[in-house]
């Protein structure tokens, strides 16, 4: 039936594979820079990189001096975001806790495709008993609803910055194992590996040199967009208090803070909740548009 | 069969273009042919020959954008298909006019049942109630030649075979008892056995309802077998236009020929099969000349120069090529004359 | 039919041993000796060794796991390590809360989601939809814990029309069910609108045009029926995240639900009960994964081909 001829891939993976490996990534950066809300999400990301690397140069302030004679200013042309409860400045707490934030997002991706890639090439690519063991254990760290898994880990390991990171990878591994597993199982069928075997070649030269390069696309796109969710996620442990602990700077941290101020001082949670968005937002319309430009089906 | 003097359907001058990124696609590109009560025309022609195009610009179905009727008439009942509005198309649409598509596996919706899908059309256009409308969904399927039709018009098309859901496409076209039933290769995805019959049951139906039909083929031997006039189509256009016997004694533009030649024959040995060399030009930029002039064994400096006119013989036939033209016996008399 | 959910219903039951597994041995990480946390600070030897041997944390690990494992299905959870009290009473308390503020927000989440994915699907790239695609995609950015606050900011402080939080009427239900419904409404926006652009492309949508079908029969007769299958699934998935965002939800709005006590049992290192409230929310979202699955396989009857 169709639907099944569509869901076929080696064929079209086979066809990218024969194509000149310049040309691959030249056509694939012609439709990534054609798609102009990938190169908008491109233009936050990178902005909020260059934040995190000269946060001491941009920020005003010193992120952590209090200062309660200052408390409690709006927005003003002194301080364009305002100042805290401890009258510090929130712009320059912001900019610094970009940092954390990037830092924490993707150090937890590293962290869960590091493991979930493995688990991935070895399910997919030994398959049988092997296979079924792991995806099973996969599906059961599933079967946690959203965040709750994160949380079982964080109540053992208690709170804390590098708990949390730890955390939120540790829930992301099911998701790229599956991935990865799948991608796995198509390109092993290519003919291609089985000559590639037939030469000679043993299993961790196939698997990382053979099979690892082509299911590549895949694993940056659920990178990009793992990274969304994952400085979402660490966001609102912190928020929790169960992640960053003040006075960090962290996003989640601040905004916590910002609550008990909702009535008379709402910048204090505005900003913070804005530059997580921002950020967040750019990680998804790129990791969109990376999909796009990836998926052979929508080329002309 | 065709001695009714005026055709039902017309199509005169038809354009049907896509504009795209890439620029235009002339994908129908100025054709013309009528249909008369009872007749079976057959266009024939390679994928992309622009024949399931027109089938789909009769009843407005090209998707827009990018496609559009850039031009030309269809003339059905005096009514001009082309400019009427989508309400009074739709009324035309599988109660006038019907469709059977290609690929039964696909054509029909997977979450219905094959009988909801049949009666649906004639509650629509026919005014009847759920109940009537369901009765004469299961006559219809009965009609078609499938057993306990019943049963089957409860079932969803998953539970059906291929030659069956085939089959029920030709009811659900056939409910409203169409004066015009187009079919758009009606048995290419069907196995050689079942294409018999579903042929014979299309040409039976046609009997006793007196329709038109419109057989869209790549297949020589179905026009063979159903049609009384074929049109050729090449590039978007129409090039050679007769009836069926005419065409295939005697065959006259070079790629009817070619497409001919390209047939097994049972009866001659036949050392390998002809294949016509070359490719068809690109529909988004197509010569100035004759469409087919670069693939032409007997092609001419005017073929590449002027495309010419869809021109009637003495006996009938009408061909689009110079070799049938005035122009090139003088031509060729004069070439004669320099040698 | 039957024998698929019977097949569904026996794949579970591993899964199920894994949570309760998971759960357990997460719990053993926990540095510090959970007897000496029960005694709590300053009792003596004997009184840590009499705990010991009465919660049995003497004996081997897997043993301490088949104990914890038969009397969960007993329904005993363990009581709370900070006033003493069953957590499976505790947990009955706040379970309906939150099973009723989930409802609400996945309510939310079909409804909003469909409509906006359908709006969009009608006239693809066309105004209406790119506004609804560029909000759907806010709708996954945006991080709960704030578009929560600044609904409350909004709708609360400034309008003062909803209030503020806690969980009495049905109007304290809208502002937190908006905050958790919504992320998953965007998710299942997007999915509807790009199943409803695949299914617009289907051959049986050019027959049921040939058929002279309205546009508006063949979007939400032949349309929509078709394109709704996939999105069963991301509603069955989305459903977790929910379920794990009620975490969030109810800390913002003071909502006394399980996500709630979960959270507050971390912070008082309330092992047991988070154990129990994590273990109870897994085994909710496992039942109702079965429940779309089974749902997934009766619409889409086309798989019980292969």
């Amino acid at each position: 039936m169709t639907l099944e001829a569509k869901t076929e891939q080696p064929v079209v993976i086979t066809q990218t594979m024969n194509q000149p490996k310049e040309s691959k990534i030249k056509d694939f950066l012609s439709i990534l820079t054609m798609n102009k809300a990938a190169m908008v999400g491109a233009i936050i990301i990178l902005f909020y990189i260059f934040v995190a690397l000269f946060a001491p140069l941009l920020a005003p302030y010193d992120p952590y001096e209090i200062n309660l004679e200052n408390k409690l200013i709006p927005p003003s042309t002194d301080h364009w975001m305002g100042t805290d409860d401890k009258g510090r400045d929130i712009l320059s707490r912001i900019l610094y806790g970009s940092r954390l934030s990037m830092g924490i997002g993707i150090t937890a991706v590293i962290f869960g495709a590091f493991f979930g890639i493995i688990f991935g090439l070895i399910a997919g690519y030994y398959g049988k008993w092997i296979d079924s063991t792991i995806m099973r254990i996969m599906d059961i760290l599933l079967a946690f609803p959203g965040i709750l898994l994160a949380l079982a880990i964080i109540s053992t390991l208690g709170p804390g910055l590098i708990n949390v990171t730890i955390a939120v990878g540790a829930y992301s591994i099911p998701l790229f194992a599956r991935i990865v597993r799948g991608s796995t199982l198509e390109v092993k069928r290519l003919e291609y590996i089985d000559a590639v075997r037939s030469l000679g070649a043993d299993d961790l030269t196939i698997i990382f040199k053979h099979i690892l390069p082509n299911i590549l696309s895949p694993i940056i796109v659920q990178g990009t967009l793992r990274l969304a969710t994952v400085i979402l996620s660490a966001a609102g442990l912190s928020f929790l208090g169960l992640g960053a602990q003040p006075p960090s700077p962290e996003w989640g941290t601040m905004l916590s803070s910002g609550r008990d101020f909702l009535f008379s001082a709402p910048y204090i949670a505005i900003f913070p909740g804005l530059a997580i968005s921002i950020l967040v937002l750019g990680f998804n319309i790129f990791g969109d548009g990376l999909r796009d430009a990836f998926d052979p089906r929508m080329k002309k | 069969m065709t001695e009714s003097n005026k055709p039902i359907l017309e199509v005169k001058g038809l354009k049907t273009h896509f504009f795209t990124k890439r620029g235009v696609s002339k994908a129908v590109d100025g054709i013309d042919f009528s249909l008369h009560k009872g007749e079976t025309l057959g266009i024939v022609g390679e994928s992309g020959c622009g024949k399931s195009i027109t089938s789909l610009s009769i009843l407005r179905l090209i998707p827009s954008p990018p496609g559009k009727i850039a031009g030309g008439q269809v003339l059905f009942k005096g009514k001009d298909l082309v400019t009427i509005s989508e309400d009074e198309m739709r009324r035309v649409r599988g109660n006038e006019i019907s469709m059977i598509f290609q690929e039964p596996m696909t054509s029909l919706n997977p979450v219905l049942p094959v009988g909801e899908q049949i009666a649906e059309a004639l509650r629509m256009h026919q005014n009847m109630g759920r109940k009537a409308a369901w009765e004469r969904a299961v006559e219809m399927l009965k009609l078609v030649g499938i057993p306990s039709p019943e049963k089957r018009a409860k079932q969803e098309p998953f539970q059906l075979s291929g030659g069956m859901r085939q089959r029920v496409m030709i009811a659900m076209a056939l409910a409203c008892t169409p004066e015009v039933l187009i079919a758009d290769e009606p048995t290419t995805a069907l196995d050689v056995t079942i294409q018999a019959q579903i042929l014979e049951l299309i040409k039976d139906l046609q009997n006793r309802l007196g329709m038109g039909v419109i057989m869209i083929t790549h297949d020589l031997g179905v026009v063979a077998e159903t049609c009384d006039t074929v049109a050729v189509m090449y590039a978007g256009n129409i090039i050679e236009h007769a009836p069926t016997e005419k065409i295939f004694a005697n065959p006259r533009h070079p790629y009817t020929q070619g497409l001919l030649d390209s047939l097994p024959k049972i009866h001659e040995d036949q050392e390998e099969l002809q294949t016509i060399e070359g490719s068809v030009p690109s529909p988004y930029n197509m010569p100035a000349g004759c469409r087919f002039a670069s693939r032409c064994p007997h092609q001419q400096p005017i073929c590449h120069e002027q495309q010419p006119e869809l021109i009637e013989q003495n006996d009938g036939v009408k061909v689009r090529c110079w070799m049938y033209t005035d122009l090139w016996t003088v031509k060729m008399v004069k070439e004669e004359a320099v040698k | 039919m039957l024998m698929f959910i019977v097949r569904r219903l026996l794949q579970t039951i591993p899964v199920i041993i894994g949570v309760t597994f998971v759960v357990f041995f997460i719990m053993q990480l926990v540095p510090g000796d959970p007897a000496v946390l029960l005694a709590g600070e300053g009792a003596s030897k004997e009184t840590i060794e009499a705990i010991r041997d009465q919660l049995g944390l003497n004996r081997p690990l897997l043993v301490q796991y088949f104990d914890y494992l038969t009397s969960v299905f007993r329904g005993d959870f363990g009581v709370s390590l900070k006033n003493s009290q069953p957590v499976l009473d505790e947990i009955l308390v706040r379970l309906p809360i939150t099973v009723e503020l989930s409802f609400f927000s996945i309510l939310i989440t079909i409804v909003l989601g469909m409509a906006a994915g359908i709006i969009s699907a009608i006239k693809p790239y066309s105004l209406k939809d790119t506004t609804v695609m560029i909000v759907a995609l806010l709708g996954i950015s945006l991080p709960s814990f704030w578009f929560g606050l600044m609904l409350m900011y909004f709708f609360s402080v400034k309008l003062q029309i909803l209030p503020v939080a806690g969980w009495d009427s049905i109007l304290h239900v809208i502002l937190p069910a908006l905050t958790l419904g919504a992320g998953g409404a965007a998710i299942v926006a997007r999915m509807t609108r790009s199943s409803m652009l695949e299914v617009i492309r289907q051959d049986y949508i050019r027959t049921a045009r040939a058929k002279g079908v309205r546009e508006s029969v063949i979007i939400y007769k032949h349309g929509l029926r078709n394109a709704l299958i996939p999105v069963i699934t991301v509603v069955g998935l989305q459903f977790g995240a929910l379920l794990g965002g009620t975490v969030l939800v109810e800390s913002i709005f003071a909502i006394n639900g399980l996500g709630r006590m979960i959270v507050d049992s971390i912070r008082m290192r309330d092992l047991p009960m988070v154990q129990g409230g994590v273990l109870v929310a897994s085994l909710v979202f496992v039942v109702v994964n079965l429940i779309v699955d089974v749902l997934y396989r009766f619409f889409n009857k086309r798989i019980e081909l292969n």
